[in-house]
């Protein structure tokens, strides 16, 4: 390795540019082999270069990096590499010294292939997961009647049109605002996350459709790409995310607050159908219409009944009184009656307690009285044999001589 | 009572003034009154829903057309 030397000058040590150049490309030499994640961009082979060049460009931030690798080596991979297409490339910096160019000088190339992308959409998923990204409570309800709908869609017919046919044929008084985008490449992300800022600027626009229609895995990228999913989470209306097919899940469908199966079911989501709104609307009027109706006749009928017994009241209480002087009449006449009635049955129990207290009432039962001329016999000792003695029986008497005693 | 702004919030309110109305507990005064704002609610929905039909328009022509 040649040595670098300097040229000394008063007190000033002084490099040539071949040195200096030198002197950095030997420091970077003992940097060690690494593995480099970009997306090629720029790839110039041609049959009389040595040397394959292409751009590496940083995804997230744009940040570009030289790549060279000897044709022979690259041709060897088979890759058939295409601007846009993630890979990984193996390599170590190197600076060449000619040009004063730093370059990753190739040694194999990756490309990033549909498992490693699942892997890396996987742990992006998780990350923004963690993050709340794709909590249920950050999903917003979708407006009722948007004012204007905002619509980021490819310029490819299907998608677009579906959506747009749905939503005309549901609710033709609907305003949309289109945003066409590139959908997949290099380039779609950006452009999807410019249009869903676009859009957020017109104040009418209180919902945004993305949409794309199916395609390939890779197709789909751009729709999981952080920028997109961010902007989709972050954006100041409601998103519907209708991208792909039923069975694809980009990570922007996650982030939106409403994920449609097509572009068609997005279309039915923003708006209602007229039809049904209009229904409503006159369900509404006839019921208020109704219910003011039964309010009136309600109180109506209130009304007439206070007025009929308003009416009622004085004869009422001329009847109440009428029948009070019927009553006392009646009483009136029953009186004398009641009075004669109510001696005759005192006279008849005065008469029954007589008849109860009578000898009478005894000699019916079979007992005789006797008596001398001078008293009543209690006993045998007021008569003697020979004395004559009257007995009085309940029917009449007869006299008799006492004979022993 | 403020005009409606929008067709959500007037529709919002005659449905409102609908549900009070069936309950039967406003007075006949209120009633009246409430009828007679929800088919000034019913004639703003419908005018809207009956305004111009609606627009598809390019965003990108329109910022195009901002264009001095």
């Amino acid at each position: 390795m040649a040595k670098v030397e300097a040229l000394p000058y008063d007190d000033r040590t002084v490099y040539s540019v071949a040195a200096f150049n030198r002197g950095v490309a030997q420091w970077l030499g003992r940097l060690p082999t690494v593995w480099v994640e970009g997306e090629v961009t720029e790839l110039r082979r041609h049959e009389r270069w040595a040397s394959v060049f292409f751009t590496l460009k940083d995804p997230i931030d744009g940040s570009c990096l030289g790549v060279t690798m000897l044709r022979g080596q690259f041709d060897g991979l088979r890759l058939e590499l295409a601007d846009g297409e993630r890979v990984h490339v193996y390599g170590r910096p190197h600076l060449f010294e000619q040009r004063g160019e730093f370059r990753l000088r190739a040694l194999t190339i990756e490309r990033f292939g549909v498992g490693a992308h699942l892997a890396a959409l996987e742990r992006l998923k998780a990350r923004l997961a963690a993050e709340g990204l794709f909590a249920a409570e950050r999903k917003r309800p979708l407006p009722l009647l948007p004012r204007r709908i905002g619509l980021v869609t490819g310029n490819d017919a299907a998608a677009k049109r579906d959506v747009l046919t749905t939503i005309q044929t549901r609710f033709p008084p609907a305003n949309v605002l289109v945003a066409e985008t590139y959908v997949q490449g290099p380039r779609a992300a950006l452009e999807i996350v410019d249009a869903l800022r676009a859009l957020c600027e017109d104040e009418d626009v209180d919902v945004i459709v993305l949409t794309r229609g199916g395609g390939s895995f890779e197709d789909l990228l751009p729709f999981s790409d952080e920028r997109v999913v961010r902007a989709v989470a972050s954006c100041r209306v409601p998103v519907v995310s209708a991208v792909g097919h039923e069975q694809d899940t980009p990570l922007c469908d996650l982030a939106a607050d409403v994920r449609a199966s097509t572009p068609t079911a997005a279309g039915r989501l923003v708006v209602p159908e007229l039809s049904v709104v209009v229904a409503g609307l006159d369900r509404a009027r006839a019921s208020l219409a109704r219910t003011v109706r039964l309010a009136l006749a309600r109180d109506a009928q209130a009304l007439a009944h206070t007025r009929d017994r308003l009416r009622a009241a004085p004869r009422l209480a001329v009847e109440r009184e009428s029948r009070r002087v019927e009553q006392a009449r009646d009483r009136l006449r029953r009186a004398p009656a009641l009075a004669v009635e109510r001696k005759r049955a005192a006279l008849e129990s005065a008469a029954g307690k007589l008849r109860v207290l009578s000898p009478l009432k005894t000699l019916e039962r079979g007992y005789a009285i006797v008596r001398t001329e001078s008293q009543l016999v209690r006993s045998a000792s007021d008569v003697a044999p020979g004395v004559r003695v009257e007995v009085a029986l309940a029917e009449g008497g007869f006299g008799a001589r006492v004979e022993d005693t | 009572m403020a005009d409606p702004e929008t067709f959500e919030e007037a529709q919002a309110e005659l449905e409102q003034i609908v549900t009070r109305l069936e309950q039967g507990q406003a007075s006949l005064d209120e009633a009246l009154a409430l009828w007679e704002r929800g088919e000034k609610l019913y004639a703003f929905c419908r005018a809207k829903l009956d305004a111009a039909q609606g627009k598809v328009e390019e965003l990108a022509r329109r910022v195009e057309q901002a264009r001095p």
